[in-house]
């Protein structure tokens, strides 16, 4: 079984990489939120009204950029 | 009367003859109030109407959220104010909001796509575990103030969150524990194969060099487990020993230590068994019991422990000539003079310089009816103005004020909270007694035997006794019973209360806002003419509709609006309804719009309003401060209990003792202060007695901090949720008494797991004395008993 010498190896080396990406991802954040993305897939982006509305909030947007804000 | 429809939105009753509606998914919908019917079409029009067919809850009432002047908003524009909590990045802006109103998934979805549809808007992501929204946005563009109006359209409130060190820590801590998991779980896979290759079950043909290099490769793999992941277990341990107790920690301790410290000396000599893997199968399942524990406590009390606002964030101080500026809270300074307008909070400790209105300290006091309040008298921060505008001369702020005073009061009755026994803690007591004296004895005997095969024999047995399924019993059925808590509207926020609740034999109540609602409903109507009370009602409240006035509120939506209403501040309102001249308020002054005797009151509790016309009095209103409909529910089933009850107000009216009657409780003690009330809870405490304490006002916070385990309504003040180790969210009291029966099944879980882990290490131990568990036995033992707790303590998700 000579082909462990080299495989022991490269499989440590891969756990050492698969912890230090784990690493990086725990600090970086993309564990700290485990409920939301779970649910946020369900949802369409692509509903065709929402994208409609976001078009002409654009075009309203460019058109009164001068204007004060509007009041809610 | 037939029940109501909910509303569309938010979930209230509709009241009948609403006009509000809105045209949502292809259908008109009945809303409750302008709010709603507000926050809906904004909604709707901004092409996000799918939110209603994705969410799972109810939306949050617009109106339960607190109250933001755009004067106000405007004041987080100013970059003084924005620089603790906003960073500049170029162009771009960065800041975290914490957001109030949020109820399932489906709001996350349409805060985040609400706000990338803005104009400037680069990135907004909400993190629904606590709530928080990081949003970048070019401020040229879009102004913070813009920001937050634009979430309250969508009927959420948001706040500058900044992190605090205990929200750091807690952040640092979740981290850690996730990487400790990870680095655990994926470490213990290799040691898996590295060890299984050396067994002899599985018969492979190894030379004896690969053998001792597995062997290595295995104590290389481990070591990080033990030192890295298991740290928390051996630190717990000696924490333990010093105080001289034997907990879960000091068992679990010697199984790891005893189990690697033998895998090193096999290393070493390799001779002998490699439990390596029972190590890393042991860290495993017990970072994620406590993990899953850590999540489940944390998910949403996370998201409420921030937000503790019991004074406003800005106020409106009077300048030399008597014009108002807002600004900040931070700002004010002991001498300036506040205008305080009705429906607002009061900034600060002070005097009354101009006006009179009356002011609401139920929070503060527990007096239900609002406190008349004149030119000289004394105010205090924190309450609420009711009627007419009051000009304020500040004369104590921040820590010299009297709530500051109850909350110092706080810190004090925090260090005075008893800790319960804990259950598993007594079991592991016995258990490590008994394996230990085993193991000395098992070892005695085959040293008499065989000398050779002592240390070995004593080692199997110290790990293959490891509580591994012991160890999980308690984590897993208290992680199992606070998800399903949560789904019945009881967040638990602290991990002693489902255990601690089997322990209690005195049940503490408060009045204001916990037995009752807190609030004025109108509890009757004393007709005096001709007219109807439908009618009556109907024309006080096109009138009361037009008022801010919290008691406003009690009379529900008008079907047709009044005219030319003018608010008397102290009086009351008048205006034209229903072909009439009306008048609302106190006695005198609608009996002076028809120049008739102001007719007697006949009854003595509530708030006695008359209603009339130019040719006389119509009927008087009683508000009153409606008892919750599941209150008796809660004391029948403490009675049942044959628990001690007390009802401890603040409150000194008759109406302490009219609720004690109505509700069968014998103790009942009014007129009570916070250190009066505390006093009390210390004197139970010194008889011995296992309080239950639940509350909801500012006055209430010491004895929650103090009572064994205590629980905040929902509508409770910010201060009290956070002070107590669980929150009724639902408001129902009813859910305190589905939690008992929940409390008690999780028990019976918790003994069925312990007895378990128990019997399941007794019918090994023979096995072990003798000699006949190898690594591969103990490793199966393990998985399998493990399996049964966590299967066992699943029963608890379903209801």
């Amino acid at each position: 079984m000579p082909a462990l010498y080299i495989l022991i190896p490269v499989a440590i080396a891969l756990v050492a990489f698969a912890i230090w990406l784990f690493f990086w991802a725990v600090d970086s954040g993309q564990y700290d939120d485990l409920d939301g993305p779970a649910h946020s897939i369900l949802f369409d982006d692509e509903d065709p009204k929402h994208k409609a509305a976001v078009t002409q909030a654009q075009q309203q947007d460019t058109q009164h950029d001068s204007q004060e804000p509007p009041r809610a | 009367m037939a029940t109501p429809t909910p509303c569309y939105h938010c979930g209230l009753p509709v009241p009948s003859g609403s006009r509000f509606q809105a045209q949502v998914l292809g259908a008109p919908r009945e809303m409750c109030c302008p709010g709603c019917q507000a926050v809906a079409e904004a909604i709707v029009s901004g092409g996000l109407e799918h939110y209603y067919s994705h969410r799972s809850e109810s939306a949050a009432n617009p109106q339960s959220l607190p109250q933001a002047l755009p004067d106000e908003l405007a004041l987080y524009d100013r970059s003084d104010v924005q620089q603790p909590f906003v960073e500049h990045d170029g162009e771009l802006s960065e800041t975290c909001l914490l957001i109030e109103g949020i109820s399932c998934a489906a709001c996350g979805w349409l805060i985040e796509k609400h706000l990338r549809a803005l104009p400037g808007v680069s990135e907004a992501h909400l993190n629904l575990s606590n709530h928080r929204l990081q949003v970048r946005w070019a401020d040229s563009q879009l102004p913070l103030s813009q920001l937050l109006k634009a979430l309250r359209k969508i009927g959420y409130a948001a706040h500058p969150w900044q992190a605090d060190a205990a929200a750091e820590q807690l952040q640092r801590e979740n981290r850690r524990a996730m990487r400790e998991l990870g680095v655990a779980g994926m470490l213990w896979m290799q040691v898996m194969m590295a060890t299984m290759a050396t067994w002899p079950e599985f018969n492979i043909d190894l030379s004896p060099e690969l053998d001792k290099i597995l062997r290595w490769v295995s104590l290389f793999l481990t070591t990080p487990i033990v030192f890295y992941c298991c740290g928390q277990f051996f630190r717990g341990a000696l924490r333990d020993l010093r105080t001289r107790h034997l907990t879960m920690d000091v068992s679990v301790s010697l199984a790891i230590g005893s189990a690697y410290v033998a895998g090193i000396w096999s290393t070493i000599t390799g001779q002998g068994e490699l439990y390596f893997d029972a190590v890393g199968m042991f860290a495993l399942f017990l970072l994620a019991g406590r993990y899953l524990e850590r999540r489940a406590r944390e998910r949403t009390a996370a998201a409420t422990a921030q937000l503790v606002n019991l004074l406003p964030a800005s106020c409106l101080r009077l300048d030399a000539d008597g014009q108002s500026q807002r600004i900040l809270l931070s700002e004010l300074r002991v001498g300036d003079q506040v205008l305080v307008p009705p429906g607002a909070l009061l900034p600060a400790d002070g005097r009354i310089v101009q006006g009179q209105s009356s002011v609401d300290e139920s929070l503060l006091t527990g007096e239900y009816l609002p406190q008349p309040r004149n030119v000289g008298d004394a105010v205090t921060a924190g309450t609420l103005n009711v009627e007419g505008p009051l000009q304020v001369e500040v004369q104590a702020l921040g820590d010299a004020t009297r709530l500051s005073a109850i909350v110092r009061l706080l810190e004090r009755a925090q260090s005075d909270k008893p800790r319960l026994a804990v259950l598993a803690d007594r079991v592991a007591q016995w258990f490590l007694l008994i394996v230990l004296v085993v193991a000395a004895i098992v070892g005695l005997v085959w040293w008499q035997l065989d000398p050779s095969r002592a240390f070995w024999i004593v080692l199997a047995l110290l790990v293959a006794t490891c509580p591994c399924a012991l160890a999980l019993a308690t984590p897993t059925a208290l992680t199992a019973a606070t998800g399903s808590l949560h789904k019945l509207g009881m967040l638990l926020t602290r991990g002693h209360v489902l255990e601690g609740l089997n322990q209690i034999d005195t049940l503490v109540l408060d009045k204001t806002g916990t037995l009752t609602e807190g609030r004025l409903t109108l509890s009757a109507i004393h007709l005096l003419r001709e007219l109807d009370a439908d009618s009556c009602l109907a024309l006080a409240a096109a009138l009361e509709n037009r008022s801010e006035h919290p008691i406003a509120r009690a009379f529900g939506q008008a079907p047709e609006a009044a005219e030319q209403v003018d608010s008397h501040p102290g009086l009351g309102l008048q205006g034209r309804a229903g072909g009439r001249l009306l008048r609302i308020g106190q006695a005198d002054f609608v009996c002076a719009l028809s120049t008739q005797p102001v007719p007697t009151i006949t009854g003595e509790h509530g708030q006695w309003l008359l209603l009339g016309d130019e040719q006389g009095p119509l009927a008087w209103f009683v508000l009153d401060d409606r008892l919750r409909d599941d209150a008796p529910q809660l004391i029948a089933m403490a009675k049942a209990k044959c628990w001690q009850i007390m009802l401890l107000s603040g409150d000194s009216s008759p109406m302490v003792a009219e609720v004690a009657r109505q509700l069968g409780i014998d103790d009942a003690r009014g007129g009570l202060t916070p250190d009066a009330k505390l006093d009390v809870l210390k004197q139970l405490h010194s008889q011995g007695c296992r309080v239950l304490m639940l509350g909801d006002g500012v006055n209430d916070v010491p004895v929650l901090a103090a009572a064994d385990i205590s629980v905040a309504m929902g509508s409770a003040t910010d201060l009290a949720k956070t002070s107590a180790d669980a929150v009724l969210l639902s408001n129902r009291l009813s859910s305190l008494v589905q939690a008992l029966h929940m409390a008690q099944r999780t028990r019976r879980v918790i003994i069925e797991n312990l007895a378990w882990a128990s019997l399941y290490n007794g019918l090994v131990l023979p096995f072990a004395a003798i000699g006949w568990i190898t690594p591969i036995w103990a490793a199966l033992g393990m998985s399998v008993s493990s399996l049964l707790v966590v299967l066992n303590a699943l029963r608890l998700t379903r209801p």
